[in-house]
């Protein structure tokens, strides 16, 4: 399973999870975060912001549908050719999902359930 | 050594914080979050439902509401992953939907910015 967070611009995030539920993808983690990217904030007159506010978007997948995800939110966040800012996609691995209401645990190998 | 992220319920965090310390796992970082899970709850809905309005019923399950979570995420030792897990669980079970998830993920190296340790001998647990 592969963990994806994606840094997206505040006023794009609807779009994205508008995008991602209609493809299927309900199960989403949104924060508030605040970053800058490798053009060192943006510089307004004499004043340099160099703290950003982002949203984060985190959410757990199966290794098949990475290419599908991405392309989800690429689509959706993208602002248009060359604007700095539209954010980052990293891609992790993961272990092991549990679901703590039921206790199935999930890996790549199958689901099992845990004893309580 | 593991990362282990967990999604709670933000009523469940002490609740949460007591039983890892009492099974020995103190260190932590906690914080908060909004999600949504596969979408089968929702609270102004269910609420609706609940009183019998067909225009609730009828949009039951397919929601987009964002609901309110705390997220904590805990690097312990790899011997301690599975103590941790059900730790977590134990404390947050309801058995209803939007108990949250767990995720464990490896990782590749810590250090302790105060000592420079590094590996498991950085962690609080090892």
């Amino acid at each position: 399973m592969l963990m994806i967070r994606a840094i997206v611009r505040p006023e794009k995030v609807d779009a994205v999870l508008e995008n991602l539920m209609s493809e299927g993808f309900p199960a989403v983690t949104k924060m508030n975060v605040s970053g800058r990217g490798k053009q060192r904030g943006i510089k307004i007159g004499d004043i340099t912001y160099d703290e950003l506010p982002k949203e984060l978007l985190m959410m757990v997948i199966p290794d098949a549908d990475k290419d599908l995800v991405i392309g989800l939110i690429m689509a959706a966040a993208r602002t248009g050719e060359g604007a700095y800012g539209d954010g980052k996609i990293f891609v992790s691995s993961v272990d092991e999902v549990y679901t703590v209401s039921s206790g199935i645990k999930e890996t790549n190998a199958g689901t099992e359930e845990v004893p309580s | 050594m593991k990362e282990v992220m967990a999604i709670i319920r933000m009523n469940k965090i002490n609740e949460t914080k007591r039983a890892l310390v009492n099974s020995g796992i103190s260190s932590m970082h906690a914080r908060d979050c909004q999600g949504r899970g596969k979408g089968l709850v929702d609270i102004q809905l269910l609420r609706g439902a609940e009183q019998g309005y067909e225009e609730a019923i009828s949009q039951l399950g397919n929601t987009q509401r964002l609901i309110p979570k705390r997220m904590i995420s805990i690097v312990v030792p790899d011997s301690l992953t599975e103590e941790t897990v059900s730790t977590i669980i134990a404390a947050n079970r309801t058995g209803k939907s939007g108990d949250g998830k767990i995720f464990v993920m490896p990782v590749l190296d810590a250090i302790r910015v105060r000592t420079g340790e590094e590996g498991d001998e950085a962690l609080d647990e090892a």
